[in-house]
């Protein structure tokens, strides 16, 4: 393969076992290279770019709490169902399709 | 990394940040790169790029809607002004940024 | 001549305008850099910025007016200018 990192794909990427994310946890995972925040809020699993909209920290490190993660770096909060930056809407983080199939989390780039 | 380098690397960060928000940097080359420097030694000293015209305090709670682009914290006050507080970041449709005075929050109305 | 004081920050260059703006006009004026002040001076600075809804520097008071941001035009009609 020529040239830099190819995200562009229609395709479902396994990225983890589906027991293995807790209800109100977050993981981080890298399907095709691509920092990504997984979390299960109110038994729904959400995916959501993994690098702060702001500065780029990794949101792993931070905290997740009724589905608002919040950057370790300077406090950005983002609704991981919907990546919206909560203090600015226009704002936000990339998110990406879910589903799980035979016990695996499957995450689509787009 | 050198200051200028990591101007250059806020910079690239607040642009997409502020951009969305329907600001842009200020025109004002001289100022632009003031405040930029000024954020890098804040940075060096605490870690955290802050405005260099608002008073950091003991509470972090305070201090971080004081790091830049502090726009999200404090959209009434600056949409109402077209430019922050720093005046680093302006309205888009802003060409000349001289003409926009520091009006304090306590004398805008919020909207 | 009104007594001046205005509170400042090292980094602000809006603080240095204003110093610049007095000592152009030959206003003699007392000033205290936030940043580089101790912590029970910044204590008393932001108690007195809190108590005028102020949210940023400079911080003006000529006589018994407070003047917040950078605002020359005012500084002149105070002071007479």
């Amino acid at each position: 393969m020529q040239g830099g990192l190819i995200v562009a794909t229609t395709e479902w990427i396994p990225v983890m076992d589906d027991a293995s994310l807790p209800e109100g946890g977050m993981q981080s995972a890298y399907p095709r290279g691509l920092n990504v925040v997984i979390a299960r809020v109110d038994g729904t699993v959400y995916a959501v770019s993994g690098a702060c909209a702001h500065m780029g920290c990794p949101l792993f490190t931070g905290s997740l709490a009724a589905g608002i993660l919040t950057c370790p770096c300077h406090d950005w909060r983002f609704d991981v169902r919907t990546g919206e930056f909560l203090d600015a809407p226009e704002v936000r983080l990339t998110v990406y399709p879910v589903r799980s199939e035979n016990g695996k989390l499957f995450i689509n780039l787009g | 990394m050198t200051v200028e380098t990591r101007k250059q690397t806020l910079h690239y960060f607040f642009a997409k940040v502020v951009d969305r928000l329907g600001y842009k940097f200020t025109p004002d080359e001289d100022l632009r790169d003031f405040l930029l420097e000024q954020e890098v030694l804040l940075e060096q000293k605490h870690g955290i790029p802050f405005c260099p015209c608002q008073p950091i305090t003991r509470e972090r709670a305070h201090n971080m809607t004081l790091v830049c682009p502090c726009i999200p914290f404090h959209r009434a006050h600056y949409d109402a002004m077209k430019r922050c507080w720093c005046g680093l970041f302006v309205h888009k449709d802003v060409t000349d940024p001289d003409s926009l005075p520091q009006i304090p929050a306590s004398e805008v109305k919020r909207g | 001549m009104p007594n001046i004081i205005m509170y400042t920050l090292s980094t602000c260059p809006w603080c240095r305008k204003t110093k610049n703006f007095f000592k152009q006009h030959g206003v003699p004026f007392q000033f205290i850099d936030y940043d580089l002040a101790d912590e029970a001076t910044q204590e008393r600075i932001m108690a007195e910025l809190d108590a005028h809804g102020a949210n940023g520097f400079p911080f003006v008071r000529i006589g018994e007016t407070v003047i917040m941001g950078y605002n020359p035009g005012r500084y002149q009609e105070l002071l007479g200018l």
